[in-house]
């Protein structure tokens, strides 16, 4: 199928073990064969041209798009650009010289490489190379000039934050690993990159401080990656959705984020961050379950402030999981704990409601999820009208209707709105779906059914773990030292160490001479 | 699979939470009268006392629960015998545990409710959780511990605040007093809650520094014994001592009188969540204890197979075991006074002596 020959004298050095199919000497076989291989793409260009005084014919063959056209121009000009001799060097005659001058050259401006394989030259084109192919010989001469239209770095919109960096993640895997280099200045932050995808060929890098990313963590990551075979990898999620070890867990085990400082943060305390080409969301593991409750902000503010905040966000996950649950089953089985004028009031309310508590609820949470859900995909011009229409005009026709109680929509708009206090998004809608399950068996069994749930919920977080470390630390197992950034943030001066169990080495942040110093100032 | 480690904070947590468990609900030491409290505080030693015996026992044998032991010590046959009495007992102990629950949850407020439907739903949650393992458990245990010491508070502040309490229900304390204190002390109070801790004899083997069990045992005993003196000397002190000893639930019974600047009022689902905490945690910790003498003896490789079977005996035996709650309180004082003695003092006393005669004159082979 393709031309073989061995005539190149260190072809036979470069044998592999998985056989290596060769570059042919003949430029015309070659083109031929990259257009074949391609299918005749028509983003493929071609360039081809004379050497002037050697009579060589050469080729310049790279992917429209994917390349930065004055790059291109540069790579070709700067390497073809020996057509006045110059002193002591020798003619170039044949192709062979041609192709030593070329080499010499055009490695002098850095990112060239000698390609053998057509497997290697294939892989080169589709990440942005630019090849030169010489008639005679069995190489080609591959040009870094990536390049093409990326977005640029710009402000996050996902995980939005007062004060701090505006800067967020790109689609670029080169530019997001320099946004983190930028931050943290240490040769020991190590970047190692494999291609996981039978067919995309995504890079995936995985990056960690070295001595500070605990070794067991590391290693049982590479091993998951490793072992990922699929064909696509579009997304981080993929890689988040391969690597989980509980597939089937309502919640989270793997953090993602696309602000940069979030990331240097996470590595600073030894957790390891995955980078994949082509999405702003960087993944972070091990997570632990406290850690979907921290924003990034909590440390550029002050201790007490971020310490308050950190309490009223597990104030709302306890509203935005048990709420409509603690109404319900105060409406149905605990009456008492209602206070009687605000018992009578309720009772007046929901005396035109032809339905349980419990319908009225599923109804208005379901209404709720509708709009929710419509608002997303939806342009934001229009995304607006709908939530006022859905909010507004929906809830108070749904009352005057006679459908519901005003009690029950202001107990699930409530609800819906401390859903989202939660910074991470993936936790909070594991904790919207559970809210479902929860308020079913409210209905049947009260607060003592919510206290069965809250059980079984919290053995199954207990149980969790994500790269090995227990989700639920630093709560449980209880680690003392690891309190002072859990449910609350102590002063920075404190904050000594890192957190236990995430990294087990290297433990302090700072010497305590140093946290001193920092003291008096 | 992996062994399982549990630390001493786990430890710590699960002592506590077994100790309230359902002590803290429903009224203990009915002699003594309105000297409860001091009773507790009489026979906090003694329960000092017998964990260190389950202490000593396991420092002695580190890798092995209480069949384990007992089958080295007494030699294969009557240890065996007398380790399978352990499985009935701690069966049918924990079964009344759940069975109390679901009669205070049935009086509170579930009164339409089957208990049978009831008690299933506190099964299947305890089944869940050990399933997940001993580690899994001891967890969730440092969790609500946290989460029952708050609700304690809360009570306890609200109880005080709403002024409540009578001092006068507590003292004065006459000689015959201190005579009936120290005999409900010994051995009611001993054994409930304080010799129900022979369950920690299986829980022991995964605990990862030894050496610190007695120190993490003995501190949570000391703790859950003066929090529960305190909890039910305010009850006596609110209700006083006729109504304390009359009613099934006084903790219940003094949280419906809390009424504060008309709005705290009717806390009742703080005490039932107490109830339900508490409960659960003794309750797994029986089965448990009762899974891991069962594999044990049985030679059980995989000691989450006996979750379901468990779970499923415990579950009928709450129900068919008393036919009414006053029938149950009944069984209760004979169980109380007769059967758990044996098995939580006398046996691991009997271990220990056993024990040291052989290791003295080298009669282990």
């Amino acid at each position: 199928m393709m031309p073989k020959n061995k005539e190149s004298g260190n072809t036979k050095e470069t044998q592999s073990p998985e056989k290596q199919i060769l570059i042919s000497t003949n430029l015309a076989e070659n083109l031929k064969e990259i257009s074949n291989q391609f299918g005749n793409s028509t983003d493929i260009v071609i360039r081809k041209f004379t050497i002037i005084c050697t009579r060589v014919q050469v080729a310049a063959v790279y992917i429209d798009g994917l390349v930065d056209k004055i790059k291109v121009d540069d790579f070709v000009s700067h390497a073809m650009s020996f057509n006045t001799h110059t002193e002591g060097q020798q003619e170039v005659t044949s192709g062979k010289d041609a192709f030593e001058y070329i080499k010499e050259k055009a490695l002098s401006i850095g990112e060239e490489t000698m390609i053998k394989d057509w497997k290697e030259l294939c892989g080169g084109l589709l990440s942005g190379q630019t090849l030169i192919l010489i008639e005679g010989l069995g190489e080609a001469i591959s040009g870094s000039t990536s390049g093409g239209e990326v977005r640029t770095v710009s402000e996050a919109t996902t995980q939005v934050s007062i004060r701090g960096s505006k800067e967020s993640f790109t689609e670029s895997i080169d530019t997001n690993i320099s946004l983190i280099r930028r931050r943290i200045k240490s040769p020991n932050l190590w970047v190692e990159t494999m291609k996981i995808g039978v067919v995309t060929q995504t890079n995936v890098s995985i990056m960690y401080i070295n001595g500070i990313a605990s070794e067991k963590a590391l290693q049982k990551l590479k091993t998951q990656l490793k072992e990922i075979h699929v064909d696509a990898i579009l997304e981080s999620g993929y890689i988040e959705q391969l690597i989980e070890e509980n597939k089937f867990s309502p919640f989270p085990t793997v953090f993602n984020t696309e602000r940069p400082d979030s990331v240097a943060a996470n590595l600073l305390e030894g957790r390891i961050a995955i980078i994949v080409d082509g999405t702003p969301f960087v993944l972070i593991a091990p997570a632990t379950f406290i850690m979907f409750f921290q924003a990034v902000e909590d440390y550029y503010q002050r201790f007490d402030i971020s310490s308050l905040i950190r309490l009223l966000r597990f104030l709302c996950l306890v509203i935005s999981l048990f709420g409509p649950a603690i109404f319900i089953s105060a409406l149905n089985f605990h009456q008492e704990m209602i206070p009687t004028p605000l018992l009578i009031n309720l009772a007046s309310q929901r005396e035109g409601v032809p339905f349980p508590a419990f319908v009225e609820a599923i109804i208005m949470e379901v209404t709720f999820e509708i709009i929710r859900e419509a608002g997303i995909r939806l342009p934001s011009q229009i995304g607006q009208t709908v939530s006022i229409i859905g909010g507004l005009v929906l809830g108070q026709a749904a009352v005057q209707a006679g459908i519901v109680s005003p009690a029950m929509v202001i107990v699930v708009s409530i609800t819906g709105i401390s859903s989202f206090a939660t910074p991470a998004f993936n936790m909070a809608l594991s904790i919207r779906y559970l809210r479902f399950a929860i308020v079913f068996i409210a209905a049947f069994m009260g607060l003592y059914g919510i206290s069965i749930v809250a059980f079984i919920l919290i053995a199954h977080m207990c149980s969790l773990r994500s790269l090995g470390v227990p989700y639920m630390s630093p709560l449980g197992p209880f680690i003392p030292d690891s309190q002072k950034d859990a449910v609350y943030r102590s002063p920075l001066q404190s904050m000594r160490t890192r957190p236990r169990l995430v990294s087990q080495k290297n433990n302090v942040r700072m010497d305590s001479d140093e946290g001193k110093r920092g003291d008096k100032q | 699979m992996r062994k399982e480690v549990i630390s001493s904070y786990q430890l710590f947590a699960m002592i506590v939470l077994f100790e309230f468990g359902t002590a803290l609900v429903v009224p203990i030491g009915l002699e003594s009268g309105h000297a409860v409290w001091v009773s507790i505080l009489m026979a906090l030693p003694g329960g000092i006392i017998l964990y260190l015996i389950y202490n000593y026992l396991y420092l002695e044998f580190p890798t092995m629960n209480i069949s384990g032991y007992t089958q080295k010590i007494l030699g294969k046959y009557i240890g065996w015998t007398l380790s399978l009495l352990y499985i009935p007992v701690l069966l049918f102990n924990g079964s009344r545990n759940l069975r109390e629950a679901g009669d205070l949850l049935i009086a509170a407020s579930y009164d339409q409710t089957p208990v049978f439907i009831i008690n299933s739903m506190m099964v299947i949650a305890v089944m869940y959780t050990l399933y997940k393992g001993i580690e899994v458990f001891a967890r969730s245990a440092e969790i609500y511990f946290f989460v029952i010491i708050l609700m304690g508070l809360i009570c306890n502040f609200v109880v005080i605040a709403a002024g409540l309490v009578d001092l006068k229900n507590l003292f004065p304390l006459h000689s015959k007093d201190w005579k009936d204190a120290l005999a409900s002390a010994y051995p009611n109070i001993l054994i409930f809650p304080f010799g129900e801790l022979v369950c920690f004899t299986t829980i022991f083997p995964h605990f990862n520094k030894s050496h610190k069990a007695r120190r993490a045992g003995v501190m949570a005993i000391v703790l859950s014994g003066l929090l529960l003196c305190f909890t039910h000397a305010i009850e006596i002190a609110v209700l006083g001592e006729n109504i304390y000893s009359r009613s099934t639930f006084p903790i219940f019974t003094t949280i419906t009188l809390v009424n504060l600047a008309n709005f705290i009022q009717r806390l009742d689902a703080l005490v039932i969540l107490a109830l339900v905490v508490g409960v659960f945690f003794k309750m797994s910790i029986y089965c448990y204890a009762v899974m891991s003498v069962t594999a044990d003896l049985f030679k059980v490789r995989e000691i989450r197979n006996l979750t379901l079977p468990v779970g499923i005996v415990v579950l009928f035996s709450s129900i068919v075991s008393a036919e009414s709650y006053p029938v149950h309180m009944d069984e209760g004082k004979v169980f109380l006074k007769y059967i758990l003695p044996i098995l939580c003092a006398v046996i691991p006393l009997l271990l220990v002596i056993v024990h040291y005669i052989r290791k003295k004159f080298g009669l282990y082979r």
